[in-house]
């Protein structure tokens, strides 16, 4: 593909090919290169004294992208504890405890710190996180000095599930730093996200889904300094098919469907698509990835609640490769069904996946010059929503007028509906609304002038309920979404 | 061993998914938990049926003193009993050996139980690794045909192709007469078949394609077997092509029925069917053979033509197509993502 894109650029402008020192046509190429991937999701043995403490860790370990597993001593015998850890697909194992221990597994760590110590000491390539007051157990945990093992795991020690502020972050980080590569795409997506909050002056949400987690990174201007702290999270569950889909998770992709099906041939449809990611992606495929999606963005959310930004974000980022296949608007949809923030956000696609390469930029001036560079064509401009909050029902919700390169747009405003105006990408107007009662749109009001940008779907006027309410009935509840879909997705129906 | 058809360069073929209609030696992973007893040893060579490890039923943790062991005993040891008294409380009187899992306060635990069941090897090989409590590596000698996923086994029996590529097993296809059988069951199979195929002592089923639901009450059914007191052979399944319904590959077929009669096993991890492979039967497909592997033409196959560049196709949705004569009066546009060759 580079040969191939080296030959155009050669046919075309042989000047630029000089100044760029392309390679000839039969020589190597030998430019600099950035590379970011994405790897599996290691999946981590959460152990506790109790199913409280369990659960902690789990929650701190699930935003730093690994899949947990957990087992706890009030709940599993010494007998089941081993028998995780030494499960093949186990990658590390994270131990921890309250700091202090609480009252009911102070009497449990010291024999659960001997379970561990004896089955991480038969698997020897296992990363270990001792966390909380369970470090007053290292001396149990600690491997013997052995040299000369190239697969030997470390042991580290980190604090407790519940320190810092949001309570879990500081373990959250180690677990991240532990689990990501030097390459790890979604580590280089949020570095990105930040330097480009920074560049462009903006408030920026980045939702990534992929196929085996999902990425949340929300950033403001000023926050590419700190490369590491609150302000993200990758989540397993992110995934736009986790392995193995439980009835939840079938369910919640059932719920945004627009077609019929019961569960058990879903999850089958599911299975398949997790094992040919990029297979059957016309046709109902395309609009069975696109609820999946869905259901991915809501996961998400629902397991980053301290990520929750005070007010709609300038910027919305869609990132990931099942954005790629429908069309703009309707990948603008499906995000605002999600995303229930009331204000006014821009939304683009990171359409050529250059955020992960450009985040594995170490140096954070070279980065930023390369973002700044790069800033126009980095991202495809999906438009612009302006979604209303306590809009109330009746036959007229109010005006909007749209001024922008010389032309001007008026709409009257359709309580609970979703409105279209073009605005082609590259075009910036601004929007005057006067809704008949006052609403929540970033703050409430009557009246607002907002900037707005163009993009592939325009502007959508969003004043449906904050959060959307559906029809008991499956039937009406995929009626309504395939009409709200319809309306901005061309050539759904062939 | 496998198959390497040639390309026409600039075709475009080589962007196509490749599909390995058989993997060589392949390394397979048989678990074992705590409790259970490896007989065998790193290195060691093993022949289809050779005793690899005992396993325990309902594992129990006992207790025994520190200084009824060896020196330099650590987890993961075995432990038995060699007469003397020591001290040892045992939670049941005929506990005499074990798995070592921890020391504490002088003593060690370590966990027990009767061992009703053997896990034998599924096809011949060389044992790579053993893993008390964990697994056993296994690289197979012949080869294997991969599938999608499986469940239960590892299985093994006489390869026995009843139908045909794209039929459906029926529970009245089966009889006494495939018992102790791999049953290649074409392209679906129905849970009343899977549970008639059980009871009637056949050992697996390849299937190009089961519900996930049927699947999970197989293992469910698997696991309750698996903890009874009188147990029936191993029994799995393997899916060749995914959940959704479609016929068996037909170069993947063609290899089944030249492989039926001979002696062939299921495994789990990898999912894969461990054949005993001579390049005789093994089929080469033309290399413009393509096979529809997702969308509304999945199963069919038919010769490529080339690359159709990016075009629109159903639900408006703009994707990088390619030109397929399926047999049809003229060639069809399919998304290049949909396709598979074999290799």
């Amino acid at each position: 593909m580079i040969a191939r894109l080296f030959d155009v650029v050669r046919g075309t402008d042989p000047a630029l090919a000089s100044e760029l020192r392309l390679p000839d046509a039969d020589g190597d190429a030998e430019l600099p290169r950035l590379v970011a991937r994405t790897s599996a999701t290691p999946r981590l043995a959460v152990v506790a004294a109790t199913t409280r403490q369990r659960d902690l860790l789990t929650a701190a370990a699930d935003g730093a992208g690994w899949r947990t597993v957990g087992s706890s001593a009030d709940s599993v015998d010494q007998l089941g504890i081993t028998a995780l850890i030494l499960e093949r697909g186990i990658s590390a194992v994270l131990v921890g405890s309250g700091d202090p221990p609480w009252a009911d597994e102070r009497p449990r760590l010291a024999d659960l710190a001997r379970v561990v110590a004896a089955a991480v000491a038969r698997r020897p390539e296992l990363d270990v996180i001792v966390a909380g007051s369970m470090t007053d157990q290292a001396g149990l945990i600690q491997r013997p000095g052995e040299s000369g093992e190239a697969t030997r795991g470390a042991v580290l020690f980190g604090p407790a599930a519940g320190a810092g502020s949001p309570a879990g972050e500081p373990l959250r980080v180690l677990l991240e730093r532990l689990r990501a590569a030097p390459d790890d795409g979604r580590t280089a997506i949020v570095r990105a996200t930040r330097t480009l909050a920074d560049v462009l002056d903006r408030r920026i949400e980045t939702i990534e889904v992929g196929h085996d987690a999902g990425l949340r990174c929300v950033a403001r201007p000023g926050d590419a300094v700190a490369t590491e702290g609150p302000g993200s999270a990758i989540v397993a569950a992110g995934a736009l098919v986790p392995p193995d889909p439980d009835d939840e998770i079938v369910d919640g992709i059932l719920g945004w469907s627009t077609v019929a099906r019961d569960r058990h041939r879903l999850r089958d449809r599911l299975r398949d698509l997790r094992a040919v990611p990029w297979g059957d992606a016309d046709g109902d495929g395309a609009l069975l990835r696109m609820a999946a999606a869905r259901a991915a963005v809501g996961r998400i959310l629902a397991l980053t609640p301290a990520l929750e930004p005070a007010g709609a974000p300038d910027l919305v980022i869609a990132s990931g490769g099942v954005w790629a296949v429908a069309p703009g608007p309707a990948v603008t949809l499906a995000l605002a069904d999600v995303l229930r923030r009331p204000g006014v956000s821009q939304y683009a696609y990171d359409h050529a996946r250059l955020l992960g390469p450009l985040g594995t930029i170490e140096d954070e001036g070279e980065r930023r010059l390369m973002l700044r560079d790069l800033a126009d064509e980095l991202l495809l401009p999906l438009g612009s929503v302006v979604l209303a909050a306590g809009v109330r029902p009746g036959r007229d919700a109010g005006h909007l007028l749209v001024n922008g390169a010389g032309a001007t747009s008026e709409l009257d405003l359709m309580p609970g509906g979703l409105q279209l105006v073009d605005l082609p990408p590259g075009q910036v107007a601004t929007a005057a609304i006067r809704f008949r009662d006052p609403v929540t749109l970033g703050a409430r009001g009557r009246k607002f002038e907002v900037e707005v940008a163009g993009g592939l779907g325009g502007l959508l006027l969003d004043l449906r309920d904050v959060p959307l309410r559906f029809p008991e009935r499956g039937d009406r509840r995929r009626e309504l979404l395939a009409a709200w879909q319809s309306a901005l997705w061309t050539g759904i129906d062939e | 061993m496998t198959a390497s058809p040639s390309i026409a360069a600039g075709s475009g073929l080589e962007v196509v998914a490749l599909r390995a209609l058989v993997r060589p030696a392949p390394l397979v992973w048989l678990p074992l938990a705590p409790g259970d007893r490896p007989r065998v040893t790193p290195g060691q060579s093993v022949l289809a049926g050779a005793l690899l490890a005992e396993r325990v039923r309902d594992a129990l943790i006992a207790t025994v003193p520190a200084d009824a062991m060896a020196p330099g005993t650590g987890p993961g040891d075995w432990w038995a009993d060699d007469g003397r008294r020591h001290g040892i409380r045992r939670t049941r009187a005929d506990v005499a050996e074990g798995e070592l899992l921890y020391r504490a306060d002088g003593e060690w635990r370590l966990a027990t139980g009767a061992r009703p069941e053997q896990l034998e090897a599924p096809a011949a090989g060389i044992v790579r690794e053993v893993r008390p409590g964990s697994g056993i590596s296994l690289e197979i000698a012949g080869a294997g045909i991969p599938g999608v996923a499986a469940i239960g086994g590892p299985a093994r029996g006489r390869l026995d192709v009843v139908g045909g590529a794209d039929g459906d097993l029926r529970s009245g296809s089966l009889d006494v007469a495939r018992s102790g059988a791999i049953v290649v069951a074409g392209s679906r199979i129905d849970a009343e078949a899977l549970t008639k195929a059980r009871a009637m002592g056949v050992r697996g089923i390849v299937v190009a394609g089961v519900a996930s639901r049927d699947l999970r009450d197989i293992a469910a059914s698997e696991a309750r077997q698996r903890a009874s007191l009188h147990r029936l052979p191993p029994f799995a399944i393997l899916v060749l092509e995914g959940h959704v319904r479609q016929p068996i590959a037909s170069p993947v077929f063609d290899l089944l029925l030249g492989l039926a009669g001979q002696e062939v096993a299921i495994v789990g991890d990898p999912p894969i069917l461990l054949v005993d492979l001579s390049a005789e039967i093994l089929p080469i497909p033309p290399p413009d053979r393509v096979r529809v592997r997702r969308g509304p033409l999945a199963g069919r196959e038919g010769r490529w033509i080339g690359l159709a560049g990016r075009r629109r196709f159903g639900a408006g949705v703009y994707l990088e197509g390619a030109r397929v004569d399926l047999g049809e009066d003229r060639p069809i546009s399919v998304p290049l993502a949909d396709l598979e060759r074999f290799g």
